[in-house]
């Protein structure tokens, strides 16, 4: 078998006479081959594949092992459908539950002429894998730019109190609306998936003073419980006193009555002696009185005709006397 | 020979692949002949055109494109200065217009740039700074866009959406928004502050008032009670006296006796009295 020898540069080669005389068309035939081949491509699971022939889509398809012509004649794209795509408005997560603010984001006015601090995270994803490819220029950018306008444009509409506290769904879900109006005003083939307010706070420089605020309603609360003990010690202990007062009362007026009842007993029964022998009666009590005052009792006893003048008395009490003769 | 039909199919396919073009979803493409355009291709897929040189095919973005304007200070009606940020998206419509008079996208933004920031400008100028922040921003911004639209309509140009991203006070503006939030929170503060007192007061008050009314209807209560018991008493000893007063007199004198003499007590007493007479007669 001859050889032909072949320099190419310094370098020579021996090549077989035999594969010289079939020519160029095995490197045609295998290059032909290698050619058809890298059509073969890929759809993931969370993909489709948007074939283009001749740059005008001719079929769109679903995960698995594909085949297009090869280009020029075909080209594929595939696009993840089903990835949730997550832009940060006002803030960046730059490490583990770290975050860093963007100021120039965050910082916004509000309907009443305030600022707010806002921070904002919008979730998108594809509905139109053919829009989103063909439509339009710079999807995340688009994303970005249109979410920082919806959000400010709906917080212009509201005033700050709102935007800090009850008003945060509404600004949300208003947020929301307005930027998946603006994106299929583009024609983006973008879903908007979830809009959520992160954190919507005073600015840095003030917030000192809206924390007051929250201690000053706090204060108040405070103040009014402190009064309402107070109340709820008093009013009690005053009833009470009032129920020992009736209490008192009602005492006095039972004691009073039986009492009565007993002094009229006792009355009665006296007067149903009297009535047996009147007069003998009355002396008895009277005795029976005199025996109980007059033990104790200082007494005199003057002779008759006599017991008007007391002046002869005078001495008998031991006292100093001017009056006797 | 050989090399002359060699040269043939190479000189061929030259000609043949300067004929044969691709036109993607994303692009547009003006046919030239000799630099006269000729026709405008919308449609995506394979076209067919003379070889080169006699026909040329220049290719455009089909697509939204995005113009991020630079943040401008512009004056609203009220003169107040306000920092206005605002993009733009727009695309080639006409790309044979475009191609005649701005030729290129660079130069494009350029003459966007210049309509849309004096249209901006103008309608700005038209409202006061609470308005642009405010509620009608997007009816300006609504303007905006369809006075550009007309404006670069023909450049073969459409301007889809013109939107502010941010409108910002300068500096020193915000400074003095600072300060007045500040000072309307401290009233804030403040109010609570002297609705709690004012609360307080009144509930301590209150409940003073009500606990002298609940002491006091007890004091008429209970002096009611024992004027009841009084009466009853009195009505009990009536009834039962009025049977023989004149015994009752003499009982009730001797009781009274009993209760008024004690050992501080000198009685004088005449031998003649009922008690003492057999003293007296002796």
């Amino acid at each position: 078998m001859a050889n032909r020898r072949i320099i190419i540069g310094d370098k020579e080669y021996q090549i077989p006479e035999r594969l010289l005389s079939l020519g160029i068309t095995p490197v045609l035939g295998i290059g032909f081959f290698l050619w058809l081949a890298t059509g073969f491509y890929q759809v993931g699971p969370d993909e489709v594949g948007v074939v283009q022939r001749f740059g005008k889509v001719s079929r769109v398809v679903q995960s698995g092992l594909r085949y297009h012509f090869p280009y020029p004649v075909e080209t594929v794209n595939t696009p993840k459908v089903t990835e949730v795509k997550r832009i940060e408005i006002g803030f960046r997560t730059v490490g583990k539950n770290q975050f860093r603010t963007v100021e120039r984001e965050s910082i916004m006015l509000t309907g009443d002429e305030n600022i707010v601090d806002a921070e904002m995270i919008v979730q998108y994803k594809l509905k139109d894998p053919e829009a989103y490819l063909f439509n339009f220029v710079r999807p995340v950018l688009t994303v970005r730019e249109a979410s920082e306008a919806s959000l400010r444009t709906i917080i212009g509409r509201h005033g700050i109190d709102k935007a800090l506290t009850a008003g945060k769904l509404m600004i949300q879900e208003e947020t929301k609306t307005l930027l998946q109006s603006i994106l299929d005003k583009y024609d983006s083939g973008i879903q908007v998936v979830a809009v959520q307010l992160q954190d919507v706070s005073p600015p840095k420089s003030v917030i000192a003073a809206f924390k007051d605020v929250a201690s000053a309603k706090e204060d108040k609360n405070r103040l009014i419980n402190e009064a309402e003990g107070y109340r709820n010690d008093v009013i009690p202990k005053a009833r009470g006193e009032a129920q020992a007062m009736i209490r008192e009362a009602e005492g006095f007026k039972e004691a009073r009555m039986k009492r009565a009842e007993g002094d009229v007993a006792k009355f009665n029964s006296m007067l149903k002696e009297y009535k047996k022998g009147k007069s003998i009666t009355k002396k008895r009590l009277y005795l029976e009185a005199m025996e109980d005052i007059l033990p104790g009792v200082e007494k005199f006893i003057v002779p008759d005709g006599e017991g008007g003048n007391l002046l002869n008395l005078l001495n008998l009490t031991g006292k100093e006397s001017g009056g006797k003769k | 020979m050989k090399k002359l039909g060699i040269a043939l199919i190479l000189l061929g396919s030259i000609i043949f692949f300067s004929t044969v073009f691709i036109v993607d979803m994303t692009e547009q493409v003006v046919i030239l002949q000799f630099g006269k355009p000729v026709k405008t291709i919308k449609e995506p897929g394979l076209h067919f055109k003379l070889p080169i040189p006699i026909q040329t095919a220049t290719v455009f973005d089909n697509r939204l494109l995005e113009y991020d304007v630079p943040p401008e200070e512009i004056l609203s009606k009220d003169k107040k200065s306000l920092i206005v940020d605002n993009y733009v998206r727009w695309k080639i419509v006409d790309p044979l217009l475009f191609l005649q008079t701005v030729q290129a996208i660079p130069t494009a933004i350029t003459r966007l740039d210049d309509i849309v920031y004096s249209e901006l400008r103008r309608e700005l100028g038209t409202h006061n700074m609470s308005d642009i922040i405010t509620e009608n921003r997007e009816i300006i911004m609504k303007q905006v866009t369809h006075n550009s639209k007309v404006a670069t309509s023909p450049y073969g140009i459409e301007v889809v959406d013109v939107r502010i991203k941010r409108v910002d006070l300068p500096k020193e503006n915000e400074k003095s928004i600072y300060a007045r939030m500040e000072a309307e929170r401290k009233r804030q503060a403040n109010k609570f502050r002297s609705e709690g007192e004012e609360e307080a007061q009144k509930i301590r008050a209150t409940t003073e008032k009500d606990k002298t009314i609940i002491l006091a209807n007890a004091y008429k209560e209970s002096q009611q009670i024992r004027g009841e018991g009084e009466a009853i008493a009195l009505e009990i000893y009536a009834k039962a006296f009025g049977a023989d007063p004149d015994f009752y007199e003499f009982v009730r004198t001797l009781e009274t006796y009993k209760k008024i003499i004690d050992e501080k007590t000198t009685l004088v007493l005449p031998s003649d009295s009922d008690l003492f007479k057999l003293i007296g007669n002796r």
